[in-house]
């Protein structure tokens, strides 16, 4: 989270901007713009999100609204879809949230292996319960998870989709994380299930070592199997998100991790970053010209 | 954390738009609350009935204004506060984080590392306090909020300036009895090293999860405060003695707070709050930072219209929803409400939950029990423990000392140092009390003064009596004469004596046997009826009832009789102007003329499911002619009182252990009794049970003045409309 700057819209809708989600250190690799706001009557706290500059906005509300029908647990929910065809955002009712990108931050860097299993499961749960409706999430990154003390929620959705039409390379492309996007999908090819789990892996890698495309020893030895095996350049020796899930976490019952009603264990320098946001959003005052 | 608002609670407060409540204590409630600019706080407003209340009005500014002393770095933040408006409200932030009770609760003792932390934040924030001439004097577990930036100091109910005038003189023994000072135990001035003296403590059970002087009866802990070695069995060696030294009985051994903090911060390498605290006390903040941003739950609506009359008398704050229960040991929480978290209070008042617009369908045919108009949190005697009025007010023993309470609101307006029940009577309004036995020199009665509790200059000097005898008794004050029982001064002879508080003088004086017991006094109770005194006396052990009459003019003894009685001896003498009653075996009346039995009622009665037990019938109580009592397991029988004839017996009750020890009460709808399901109202009029008020109550007392019943438990007293 990050103060606002000059060129950041001070009103979005019928919300007044409060503070950046994403800090402009960790802007690269963000595939759209996020700001806390909130309703200019006070009532309403939300996160409002807003296509990057230099992007087809008319691509990206399209998967918005995709985003908007999802009703799977473990995914951020569009609740609010609005503005115009050249200047569309979406919002979501606000609760303490961290991009992974915010958690390494508040961390100091890569998390204990248990965390990174705990995160993981959730996510790969996620991702198996969208396969099986075939829906592809198409946007993995540590910038698009946001972790709440609940577990992680998939953002960003169709990021990958919205940034390129399908058929162009996306290699290099502002929005994307170079380490998150599948061999076959860098090159322009379809973005699917196994580019979801090359990225998923990607995103594990980076909350083990802080790198999205680590060294290999960098890796912890337990995790160091799974993750290679995500990041496999061959789409067909991915895993599934199935069976993902049963190596980070053993045991575990299908269907329990994403929507669990227990505070996740998290580090006490993360807790602490995500109560300080509620606190701060708690304490935060709308300037009464704006009101 | 977050409940339902009320239907009579206000829509906003100040700027404030309230959302839910957070909880509400004996002073006020807590609501959580947003501006227009959507900045959300936690808002504590002064019940509306106290709002009127100067002395509470005063005790509120100093509470918002210690409260900003505090700051919100070691405290809940004062965002804005109002002491002078018509309902007196104080806006803090919202404290994101448990109260260390809880915290222990959830995650056991904590490291050494985090108790070095907490420790030494919290004595930083002590100093910032004392530096600026504020005393907390209410630290303990519940009162330390645990958040991610460190411990946040809260409530500052009873805080007050160094060296300023006790406000009300409620002073004493305010606090919570666990993590007093001796000094404060002892009601003397608590001061800085008081402050310090109760953080250790705390620390103490951060530690250990237990308090330095355990936990149990209020009377023994504050002797184990003020004499006992603190356990420290738990605590981390490394940190014993540092924390010995805080608990040093004398104020002036005790470190002071810097150097608290630094020999805490030694050895705990500069590490931030969060890095030390364990698993289940983040997973404890992270619930909090997530549920306040949850859609608060709706206004209830008001009850249907056949229920008014049972609510319209509660007070916005009384709740009908479960709230969180005082934590145990409290002596005194009756202002206690805390600004910036939550926590508090209101036990469960009937065991429901909820009771929003579910349900209504199916009980609004059937009357519930009243809401509470007020909670005293106190913990009260094993005897002796009614409720009595005095002055323009109530006093109630409770744990070592005899509370003043204010009628009206429930709180505490003084506390008088008398241990010992026998040691106090009423004559009327007014409370007559034995000089204390610690200090020595002959017996002296004097008047308790119903303002603040004091003790007035003697209106009689027994120079025969032993006045350093703790067992020497006042049984009751009649036409401006005291009756008492009490050691001569020169022998161990006991006499029960009659004293003129006109003049001062004895009038009479009989010998009576000396007590059995070194820690009871001889007698029961003893009462005045008519020109006779009836004094009862039991000896531990058998189980009967002496009673002696004697005559008021001149002290002889009229005649004796010792009564078969089984289960709790009476604390009182159920009387009228002919007759003595007792409920045990059976129903019985004795005439005070001659200790003859009027009428026995209950042989031979079938009495259902209690058969075995010996006591079949219940204290009584008498109210208009009529004599009430439990009836074995069957309900509440009425008896009349000239005849011991049956006026009616209560119908279809199933299922209960009836309370036959505590006697019932009489209004002018209902009469209550207790059992082993709460407090049950039965219909003069039908004769059946029309509400249950879930409870663990042990006495009943009805007050007929200001129709209420006051219902008291272990740890709490409150009030409910007598109807």
């Amino acid at each position: 989270m990050e103060g606002l700057r000059q060129d950041d819209p001070a009103r979005i809708g019928e919300f007044v901007t409060l503070a950046r989600l994403d800090a402009e250190s960790a802007r690269h690799g963000v595939p759209e713009r996020r700001f806390l706001a909130r309703s200019s009557d006070g009532a309403r706290t939300v996160v409002v999100s807003l296509p990057l500059p230099g992007t087809d906005p008319g691509r990206w509300a399209a998967e918005a609204q995709w985003a908007g029908r999802l009703t799977q647990p473990g995914f951020w929910p569009v609740t609010q879809l609005g503005g115009s065809a050249a200047f569309p955002w979406h919002a979501t009712p606000y609760r303490p949230l961290l991009p992974l990108t915010a958690v390494l931050a508040a961390h100091g860097g890569p998390l204990p292996e248990a965390t990174v299993r705990a995160i993981g499961a959730a996510l790969a749960e996620t991702l198996a319960s969208a396969h099986v409706l075939g829906l592809v999430h198409g946007g993995i990154s540590p910038a698009s998870v946001l972790l709440t003390a609940h577990g992680p929620l998939l953002s960003c959705f169709g990021a990958t989709r919205s940034l390129a039409p399908e058929g162009l390379p996306r290699a290099g492309l502002p929005g994307l994380e170079p380490g998150c996007l599948a061999p076959e999908a860098a090159t322009g090819g379809p973005v699917d299930a196994a580019g979801d789990v090359h990225a998923l892996g990607a995103v594990l890698a980076y909350l083990a070592t802080g790198h999205t495309v680590p060294e290999r020893n960098e890796v912890p030895a337990g995790l160091r199997p799974l993750i290679a095996a995500c990041l496999s350049r061959d789409p067909a020796g991915r895993p599934a998100p199935a069976r993902l899930l049963g190596e980070l976490a053993p045991g575990a019952a299908y269907g329990t991790l994403t929507a669990g009603t227990e505070p996740l264990s998290l580090p006490g320098r993360v807790v602490a970053a995500l109560s300080e946001q509620a606190a701060w959003v708690l304490a935060a005052e709308l300037p009464a010209e704006v009101r | 954390m977050l409940s339902a608002l009320l239907h009579d609670d206000p829509h906003s407060v100040g700027p404030y738009r309230l959302l839910a409540r957070l909880g509400s204590g004996g002073m006020g409630t807590v609501y959580l609350a947003r501006t227009a600019g959507g900045r959300t706080v936690a808002v504590k407003v002064l019940h509306q009935r106290l709002a009127s209340d100067a002395v509470l009005r005063t005790r509120f500014r100093l509470e918002s204004d210690a409260a900003r002393v505090m700051g919100g770095r070691y405290g809940a933040g004062v965002v804005d506060a109002d002491p002078s408006a018509p309902r007196p409200w104080l806006a803090t932030e919202y404290v994101l984080g448990p109260p260390l009770d809880d915290a222990v609760r959830a995650a056991g003792p904590l490291p050494e590392p985090a108790v070095r932390v907490l420790g030494a934040a919290l004595a930083e924030g002590l100093g910032r306090l004392h530096g600026s001439e504020v005393v907390h004097r209410d630290l303990k577990p519940s009162n330390v909020m645990v958040t991610t930036s460190g411990p946040k100091i809260i409530d500052f109910g009873v805080a007050h300036a160094v060296g300023e005038e006790r406000l009300t003189h409620a002073g004493g023994a305010l606090g919570t009895p666990a993590f007093m000072s001796p000094e404060q135990a002892a009601d003397l001035e608590h001061g800085a090293a008081g402050d310090v003296f109760a953080l250790a403590g705390v620390l103490v059970f951060a530690a250990s999860g237990h308090g330095p002087f355990g936990s149990g009866q209020a009377t023994d802990l504050l002797y184990r405060v003020r004499y006992a070695e603190p356990d420290l069995g738990g605590v981390p060696p490394a940190l014993v003695p540092v924390l010995i030294r805080c608990l040093d009985k004398d104020p002036a051994r005790r470190p002071t707070t810097a150097e608290l903090a630094a020999a805490l911060a030694e050895g705990s390498g500069g590490r931030r709050p969060a890095d030390v605290l364990p698993d289940a006390v983040l997973r404890e903040i992270s619930r909090r930072a997530e549920g306040v941003w949850r859609e608060p739950p709706h206004r209830l609506p008001p009850p249907p219209p056949d229920m008014l009359p049972h609510t319209v008398q509660a007070g916005p704050a009384m709740s009908r929803r479960r709230l969180f229960a005082v934590t145990a040991g409290a002596v005194v929480a009756g202002a206690g409400v805390t600004g910036g978290g939550v926590w508090a209070w209101l036990a469960n008042q009937d065991g429901r939950d909820g009771g929003g617009g579910t349900d209504h369908a199916n009980v609004s045919k059937q009357a519930k029990p009243p809401a509470r108009l007020w909670t005293f949190t106190i913990r009260i005697p094993a005897d002796h423990a009614d409720v009595l009025s005095v002055g323009s007010g109530l006093a109630m023993p409770a744990g070592i000392v005899l509370c003043g309470v204010n009628a009206e609101s429930g709180v505490l307006t003084w506390q008088a140092n008398i241990a010992d029940t026998w040691r106090y009577a009423p004559g009327g309004k007014t409370l007559y009390a034995l000089r204390d036995a610690d200090e020595g020199g002959s017996a002296a009665l004097c008047e308790i003064d119903p303002t603040d509790g004091s003790l007035g200059e003697p209106l009689a000097e027994l120079k025969d009596f032993a006045g350093d005898e703790a067992r020497n008794q006042v049984l009751c004050v009649a036409e401006k004469t005291a009756y008492l029982v009490a050691r001569a001064a020169s022998a161990s002879n006991w006499y029960v004596c009659a004293v003129d508080l006109s003049d001062g003088r004895v009038r009479w004086r009989t010998p009576i046997e000396a007590p059995q017991d070194e820690n009871r006094p001889p007698m029961l109770c003893g009462s005045v009826v008519g020109d006779r005194l009836v004094l009862y006396r039991s000896d531990s052990g058998l189980s009967f009832l002496r009673l002696a009459v004697h005559g008021i003019s001149d002290g002889k003894q009229h005649w004796t009789l010792s009564e078969p009685y089984d289960g709790a001896p009476p604390d009182r003498v159920v009387h009228d102007e002919r007759h003595l009653y007792f409920g045990a075996a059976a129903l019985k009346a004795v005439r005070i003329t001659d200790g003859e039995t009027a009428w026995r009622f209950g042989d031979l009665r079938d009495v259902g499911d209690s058969a075995g037990e010996t006591r079949l019938y219940g204290a009584p109580v008498l109210h208009d002619g009529v004599l009430y009592a439990a009836e074995g397991d069957r309900g509440i029988v009425a008896v009349d009182a000239a005849t011991g004839t049956v006026n009616w017996l209560e119908k279809n009750l199933k299922g209960r252990h009836l309370n036959r020890d505590a006697p019932p009460a009489v209004g002018d709808k209902y009469v209550y009794s207790l059992d082993d399901k709460g407090l049950r109202a039965v219909d003069l009029r039908t004769h059946r049970a029309v509400w249950t008020l879930a409870t663990d109550a042990s006495v009943l007392t009805a007050d007929h003045d200001r129709d209420r019943l006051y219902v008291r438990r272990e740890k709490e007293t409150f009030a409910l409309p007598l109807d």
